[in-house]
């Protein structure tokens, strides 16, 4: 009996050759999706469930609670104290573990780099399930100058993990010291948010130790481990107790001078939850951190497509059906049960898609590497050894076959024989399901192209709109705690190159601070230190006042230059010598300038307050050099060597400005590609499908084309007459998806405070794209049809 | 075995009705060979298809070895059905995608018969219609008349005690014909199988013992 299914079926797809292959095309692009989604899911939701008794580990963070009592943003950066002292007095805690990511230069075989690594407590290895390979993990972060390494880093050092007991050169008070390998552990697991190549351990200074100023100083995450019978809610209150009572004194000294008037509220965050957080996410030394959009923008596309799949097996086998129409009923007259032609055509839906499910799994193996990288992620296929994944893998199997084959099976199965057999059957009259599934696929596909234009467009904006300054030929240099001296030695060294035209230095990183204006008024802006070659590099026009200058002693320590959003939130009508108060230093400033706004944090964030100073005791922390146009070898040259020879034991980082400003549309170039792929897939699917009907259709009109043209019909007039039921179609498909388009492309578009309206161009790209697309597909059956001599099609009736 | 009484169908067609049937009293003894004669559109087929109950009638009562047809349930009817009637049809209908001895396996399947005595049976019937060399072949690689052949060992592989033939030879050339004719005649003779065709032709009726004429849905 199953053979005999079995052959039918197979016969039935070798002898149909286009459907077998839009099918199994289809479903196969259906299922790889479907797959990789699922593989990206699982990994989302196993991260850091790795760890023994992960569900008792929680992470410190805090929520903001106004003066009046509203609640405010929530964080889980903590300091030095809160770890320790809410371990000391509250017995619900069993341990802590601090941890906080950082950087430190290391020279190894003659070469100084910057090294990116955490600062652990001594219990890192108690709290979490990182194995050893080798060392203790009791006291592996115990002693000043030890350092673990993982597999990886012990490998690329040593060229072998039989690292302990060697050492390793680490920048101290600017010289290089021996630091002891204690421990070498595994490779830390993908779907970790720790992740490490070298732990140092944390060592807190007794004056840090002592210092309740530490209450406030935040740049770490603080991990407890919770006795199992603990409750949250009861140790959160205590927290607080404690916090209130041990800082009472503190929080009093903050406000005097600071007029801090906020009040934080402690809270535990599960460690398991960290991962997708969106609220408190993984950093400061965690990594992998995910928006769980992510996920479900990546399962809808999934789902999408292999829907679209589903309804072109569902649609080509009901329209095919006619040509089975005869084998249904021979069988049920030679005795066939209704159930038993549902249980042969359930068959045939799974043996194509147990096809397109091998096919699938070897898709999923060759372009694992391409969606890693789309994805960030480091998934592998190994992955599948996992039962549940595996358990998954068939549900879907089994759900894609009943998808696709039950509704024809329930449909074929009914056929009557006596019908059937003498050529008195017709596909019911209007054939409702076949054309909504048509729209479905076509509406899906539409949304997915216009959402892809629209993302595309804005990537585009983001990318090449005017950033209000010269970033060409603009290279950073970095260089931590560089003082005003060396700063000159070092632009006069430079600037002996004729191909250096500029040099400005400037702080590093982001700085953020806040002042009083008008005498109360708090203001909190963006704080740069620069000196006055910095501003004319850039191109920032001053629109009032004047640049700082060498001329003027005073600049370094009486005036700042803001820009017009400082001027705006100020509220100063006439912004000259105004005064800026940092009242917590007991210094004021006048402003000597105004400069035009400029995106100084790219167009991912709306222009804020800035404010520009060369007080002398902030640090310089990168120089930006501007060279001449096509010179960046000789240039980038000459500058690694002048800095080597200035700093021989720093090493040496260097970037061009307008490639760091395109690194921030990373995540907006990941998505437009993703898109590009999830669009063109399902138009592919929708189209193939589309072709497989119209195929059908022509060939079942073949007779009264053939009357026609005997009749004096055009070619012409056939083709339109093939196409126009589908292209009505799409059509309608186009109507139903744009209002959701647009509605779905601004509510994504608000992220931006720079955006490109949604305009009519992209819909009507879209409409003028799938239309032809759907075109092309229809009109080259109906003219294969309509050129047919109709002697041939009327002489087989 | 089959009684038919005041059997009536017809279609509506708005608000007037198409008769196709109309009161229909017949019986058939075991062991006859019956031919329905009668113009186009006169309901020899629709008659046949009742008698096969693989249609069924607007009115009237059936019973089939005595059993009541219309009162059994649907299973019940299918189980009877597969047991005692085999058909044969002018356009032979065999399933493209199957070989010839596949074809003439297919009923066994749903007879829920056992795969050596399946191939036993098949390799008997093959060899009384002397197709064996042909039981690799695809139906579209066989002439009408071995189509036919193979549809009509089909048709008995599963011993029927009724054979309904719907115009049997009427796509085949008289030669073709008489052959086909001839094995209705064994099968009827020897095997004492009951036999119902519809045919067009007197010759073909001439094999049969008895002719049903039709006409206008009414038996003249």
């Amino acid at each position: 009996m199953l053979s005999n299914y079995f052959k039918t079926a197979l016969r039935n797809l070798l002898r149909n050759k286009v459907y077998s292959f839009i099918n199994i095309a289809g479903l196969s692009l259906g299922l790889t999706c479907a797959m990789l989604i699922v593989l990206y899911v699982k990994d989302e939701v196993s991260y850091d469930r790795f760890h023994k008794d992960v569900n008792q580990i929680y992470r410190i963070g805090f929520q903001e609670i106004s003066k009046d009592g509203a609640k405010g943003r929530k964080d889980a950066i903590t300091g030095y104290f809160q770890g320790p002292r809410f371990t000391q007095n509250i017995p619900e805690i069993k341990s802590f573990v601090r941890v906080q990511g950082g950087n430190r230069d290391i020279k190894s075989k003659g070469e100084i780099y910057s090294q990116e690594l955490s600062y652990v407590d001594s219990s890192f290895f108690s709290v979490f399930s990182f194995p050893l390979l080798s060392g203790d993990p009791k006291t592996a972060l115990v002693h000043p100058q030890t350092v673990v390494l993982s597999e990886t880093e012990a490998i690329k050092q040593f060229g072998t993990t039989d690292a302990v007991g060697k050492t390793i050169l680490f920048e101290e008070n600017k010289q290089f010291v021996p630091y002891t390998v204690t421990a070498v552990a595994k490779k830390c697991p993908q779907n970790s948010s720790i992740k490490f190549d070298v732990l140092l351990p944390m060592i807190v200074s007794k004056e840090d130790e002592q210092n309740s100023e530490n209450w406030f100083n935040f740049f770490l995450n603080t991990f407890i481990v919770l006795k199992p019978t603990a409750n949250v809610q009861a140790v959160e209150r205590k927290m607080k107790m404690v916090y209130e009572k041990d800082a009472a004194s503190e929080i009093k000294a903050q406000f005097d001078k600071y007029g801090v008037t906020q009040k934080w509220a402690y809270l535990l965050q599960p460690y398991t939850a960290m991962h997708l957080s969106t609220e408190m996410p993984a950093q400061n030394g965690l990594s992998g951190n995910s928006n769980p959009v992510f996920s479900y923008i990546l399962s809808g596309i999934a789902v999408f497509i292999l829907l679209i799949a589903c309804i072109n097996f569902i649609n080509l086998t009901v329209a095919r059906s006619v040509k089975r129409a005869k084998e249904i009923g021979v069988r049920k007259v030679v005795g066939s049960g209704r159930k038993q032609l549902i249980v042969q055509f359930m068959g045939e839906s799974f043996i194509l898609c147990f096809i397109a499910f091998v096919l699938a799994l070897v898709v999923v193996q060759l372009i694992l590497p391409v969606f890693n990288d789309l994805s960030n992620k480091a998934l592998a296929f190994s992955y599948l050894l996992d039962a549940k994944l595996i358990g998954g893998y068939i549900l879907l199997f089994i759900l894609t076959g009943l998808l696709a084959g039950f509704y024809p099976a329930l449909v074929l199965s009914k056929y009557n024989p006596t019908q059937t057999l003498y050529g008195r059957f017709a596909i019911a009259g209007k054939n409702y399901l076949q054309k909504s599934l048509v729209v479905t696929q076509f509406a899906l596909a539409s949304f997915l192209i216009i959402a892809t234009l629209t993302i595309f467009s804005q990537f585009n904006y983001l990318t090449n709109a005017k950033l209000g300054y010269d970033d060409t030929d603009l290279v950073g240099v970095q260089k931590w705690d560089m003082n005003r001296e060396q700063a000159q030695v070092l632009k006069n060294e430079l600037k002996k190159n004729p191909n250096i035209v500029e040099v400005a230095p400037k702080n590093g990183g982001f700085w953020g601070t806040m002042a009083k204006v008008n005498g109360e008024k708090q203001l909190q802006f963006a704080y740069e230190t620069v000196d006055e070659t910095y501003l004319p590099l850039l191109k920032v026009s001053i629109i009032q006042g004047r640049n700082f200058s060498a001329d003027y002693p005073s600049d370094s320590s009486h005036s700042v230059i803001v820009n017009e959003a400082f001027v705006k939130e100020a509220g100063w009508k006439d912004p000259l010598n105004q005064v800026v108060d940092f009242w917590y230093h007991n210094k004021k400033y006048n402003v000597i300038g105004v400069v035009k706004d400029y995106h100084f944090e790219g167009l991912g964030r709306k222009i804020g307050p800035q404010l520009f100073t060369m007080k002398k005791d902030n640090g310089y922390g990168i120089v930006f050099i501007k060279i001449k146009p096509h010179t960046e070898t000789a240039s980038l040259q000459y500058i690694e060597k002048v800095f080597k020879k200035m700093f021989p034991i720093n090493p040496y980082v260097y970037k061009f400005k307008h490639i760091e400003n395109l690194e921030n549309y990373q995540s907006e170039a990941k998505w437009k590609t993703i898109l590009l792929f999830g669009a063109v897939l399902t138009i592919f699917i929708s189209a193939i499908g589309l072709f497989g009907l119209s195929v059908l259709s022509a060939e079942k009109r073949t007779k009264e084309i053939g009357i026609r043209k005997v009749l004096g019909a055009s070619v012409g007039g056939v083709v339109t007459l093939l196409s126009k039921d589908f292209l009505k179609l799409i059509i309608v498909s186009f109507l139903i998806s744009m209002p959701v388009a647009w509605w779905a492309t601004n509510k994504w578009l608000e992220n931006y405070p720079y955006r490109i309206n949604v305009g009519w161009g992209i819909f009507t790209a879209t409409g003028i794209m799938v239309l032809i697309i759907a075109l092309a597909t229809v009109s080259f059956q109906a003219i294969k049809v309509a050129m047919a001599n109709p002697v041939k099609s009327l002489r087989t009736e | 075995m089959i009684k038919l009484k005041d059997i009536s169908k017809w279609y509506s067609n708005g608000s007037a009705k198409a008769h196709i049937l109309r009161h229909i009293d017949l019986e058939i003894k075991e062991g006859e060979f019956a031919s329905i004669m009668g113009p186009s559109g006169s309901g020899k087929s629709t008659l046949l298809h009742i008698m096969g109950m693989i249609d069924d009638p607007s009115e009237g009562e059936y019973s089939f070895e005595g059993e009541s047809v219309f009162t059994l349930k649907e299973k019940q009817r299918s189980e009877l059905y597969k047991k005692h009637i085999g058909f044969v049809f002018q356009a032979y209908h065999l399933i493209d995608e199957l070989t010839v001895y596949e074809n003439i396996e297919t009923p066994l399947l749903y007879h829920k018969i056992s795969s050596s005595e399946r191939k036993a049976m098949v390799a008997d019937i093959l060899d009384r219609f002397q197709i064996v060399g042909k039981k690799d072949l695809f139906p579209e690689q066989l002439s009408g008349g071995q189509q036919q052949l193979v549809g009509i060992a089909r048709a008995v592989i599963t011993k029927p005690k009724l054979i309904l033939a719907d115009e049997p030879t009427g796509n085949l050339n008289s030669k073709q014909g008489e052959e086909i004719m001839d094995l209705f005649t064994r099968l009827n003779k020897e095997d004492g199988v009951t036999i119902v065709q519809v045919t067009h032709s007197e010759k073909n009726a001439s094999y049969g013992s008895r002719i049903i004429n039709l006409l206008d849905g009414k038996i003249a």
